[in-house]
């Protein structure tokens, strides 16, 4: 009674005295965490339709992001290397030739490089054309010497300066009369994939909004029919921390479980997908096997939809806290 | 403990509630207020629970003034103070047990004392037994006694009671009384608001009057 105003020193007055402030938040914090989870099976036809909003707001985003990760493993393929075609002077000579792909292997940016002499490329046309006749008319071999570059993987993953920037080295070699990059269409593929990498991205946000509106709205429903419970534990002397606890809980419970859900929905989902996919790409003589979620996407995909409930339910309670200072009339 | 120096209240749809109260409570005192229903009674009582702030003024608790108490105190001050409604306002989802413990709670006290609390809260209002039933199923002379082992379970310092027997038979009404002068003894302040003449005048403690200001 005499120490009332002495508000610092005994923050906790008599009921809490007899336990240290470790035990008094957990007790607050597993009080909140129970409390909650029996909101949820409280009316479990609400929370059931909350959850499956979610899940299949937190689906799309992911099977797209699961469809463009499979869409740029078959651009890293490496047998799907793409090279640089030099194509030399007829004055070069296969001594010179040979000198040159020398040199140029000792580039950082080359891997390897074949020399294919004139001689051979016309033996090998022979073969492949069966214009053996016609060439036969000709006096002389039209074909030059070609080197075949193979540039570095780590290249390819740069932009696109670097390729122009290594077919504009080349050129200025004397040997050089002209050069074939075989690396447009990984380029351009690369491109569209980064196009829909951004759209993927949109898609995240927009879906990931309506994650923390569903969670927020859910939320605010919630704490429209607690209201006078909300009054009652205020005139108690229940900090806004209190009275915001279990709903953040609530949040966090709706994401996470909203996101175990949309891993099933996208699990069922690749499971129904493999088989025609191995067959299409068997067809194209591929051993493409379709990718699915791995732990740390797992934990990724948790990790976000449990923050995006943290972030709607706090959102809402903020809102409700800040508009409402009212308590019992 | 608890001192008025000359509030006034207005609230804000222009009623006068209190015009320059000045009173003083010794601590471990029990007082009466009375007066005519739309004297302020309730205004009273709410301004030491600082569920309403005077518009003129001061509320001394202790020797400090409210008025200097941040948003963020208020909530550990509440908990010092025990207020009883005419309605209790109980929880109608939770069990008479989880009612009464909720200060308990709030404070974040451990299951076992919780229990002990509860139990001896229980005990004391003469509903032991009765801590798995729910709110709806109690008449409202055991409500109000649920309502009243709520606000006693945390030990408060402060005791305030806002017709408390309002709507009860006149032995429940003595009875409730007796038990508010019990937790006096123990050293609380008590302030009640009451009409309730005759049981007023029984229990033989400070009377304080207020006249309806127009």
């Amino acid at each position: 009674m005499a120490n009332m105003t002495n508000k610092k020193a005994a923050p906790k007055r008599n009921a809490a005295s007899s336990s240290n402030p470790f035990s008094t938040w957990w007790n607050q914090q597993s009080g909140a965490i129970k409390f909650s989870m029996e909101r949820l099976w409280f009316n479990p036809v609400s929370t059931w339709i909350t959850l499956a909003a979610i899940a299949i707001a937190l689906s799309l985003p992911t099977s797209l992001h699961l469809l463009l990760k499979n869409m740029q493993t078959l651009t890293a393929d490496n047998r799907e290397i793409p090279t640089i075609t030099l194509f030399l002077k007829q004055s070069v000579t296969e001594q010179q030739a040979k000198d040159r792909a020398e040199l140029l292997s000792e580039l950082p940016e080359i891997d390897n490089v074949r020399v294919v002499t004139r001689d051979e490329a016309l033996a090998d046309f022979r073969k492949i054309t069966g214009f053996a006749q016609t060439l036969e008319t000709l006096d002389e071999n039209p074909l030059p010497h070609v080197l075949i570059l193979t540039p570095r993987l780590s290249l390819l993953s740069n932009l696109d300066m670097d390729i122009d920037s290594l077919s504009k080295k080349l050129k200025t070699y004397p040997e050089v009369d002209d050069l074939q990059i075989d690396v447009e269409w990984v380029q351009r593929l690369r491109g569209i994939l980064r196009i829909a990498e951004r759209i993927v991205l949109v898609v995240s946000i927009l879906l990931g909004m309506t994650v923390l509106l569903v969670v927020g709205n859910t939320i605010r429903l919630d704490i429209e029919n607690r209201k006078e419970e909300i009054r009652v534990t205020q005139l108690l002397g229940a900090t806004n921390a209190y009275i915001r606890r279990p709903f953040i809980y609530n949040g966090i419970w709706l994401g996470l479980f909203g996101g175990v859900l949309s891993l099933v929905i996208v699990h069922i989902a690749l499971l129904f997908l493999i088989e025609p996919v191995t067959k299409l790409a068997s067809l194209y003589g591929s051993t493409f096997i379709l990718s699915g979620i791995d732990v740390l996407m797992t934990l990724k995909i948790l990790l976000a939809s449990s923050v995006l409930g943290i972030i709607g339910s706090w959102i809402a309670v903020g809102r409700y806290l800040w508009q409402d200072d009212s308590i019992i009339r | 403990m608890i001192e008025f120096k000359q509030v006034s209240k207005k609230y804000p749809t222009g009623q006068l509630a209190l015009y320059n109260i000045n009173l003083t409570l010794e601590a471990g005192e029990m007082v009466f207020i009375t007066g005519h229903s739309g004297a302020g009674k309730s205004t009273l009582l709410k301004l030491v629970a600082m569920l309403e702030r005077p518009t003129k003024g001061d509320v001394l608790i202790g020797g400090r003034s409210l008025s200097k108490l941040g948003r963020s105190q208020v909530p550990n001050y509440r908990r010092r103070i025990g207020f009883i409604f005419q309605d209790p306002h109980l929880l109608y989802d939770r069990t008479v047990f989880d009612n009464i413990a909720l200060p308990l709670r709030i404070a974040g006290m451990g299951q076992n004392e919780t229990r002990r609390r509860v139990q001896a809260a229980l005990d004391k209002v003469g509903l032991t037994g009765r801590e798995s039933t729910f709110p709806l199923m109690l008449s409202a002379g055991e409500k109000q006694r649920v309502g009243i082992a709520r606000a006693m379970v945390n030990k408060p310092t402060i005791i305030l009671a806002d017709e408390p027997t309002g709507n009860l038979d006149p032995e429940l009404a003595q009875d409730i009384m007796f038990t508010f002068a019990q937790f006096n003894e123990l050293g609380a302040t008590v302030m009640i608001a009451s009409h309730d003449h005759a049981l007023v005048e029984r229990m033989k403690k400070r009377t304080i009057v207020l006249q309806k200001v127009d």
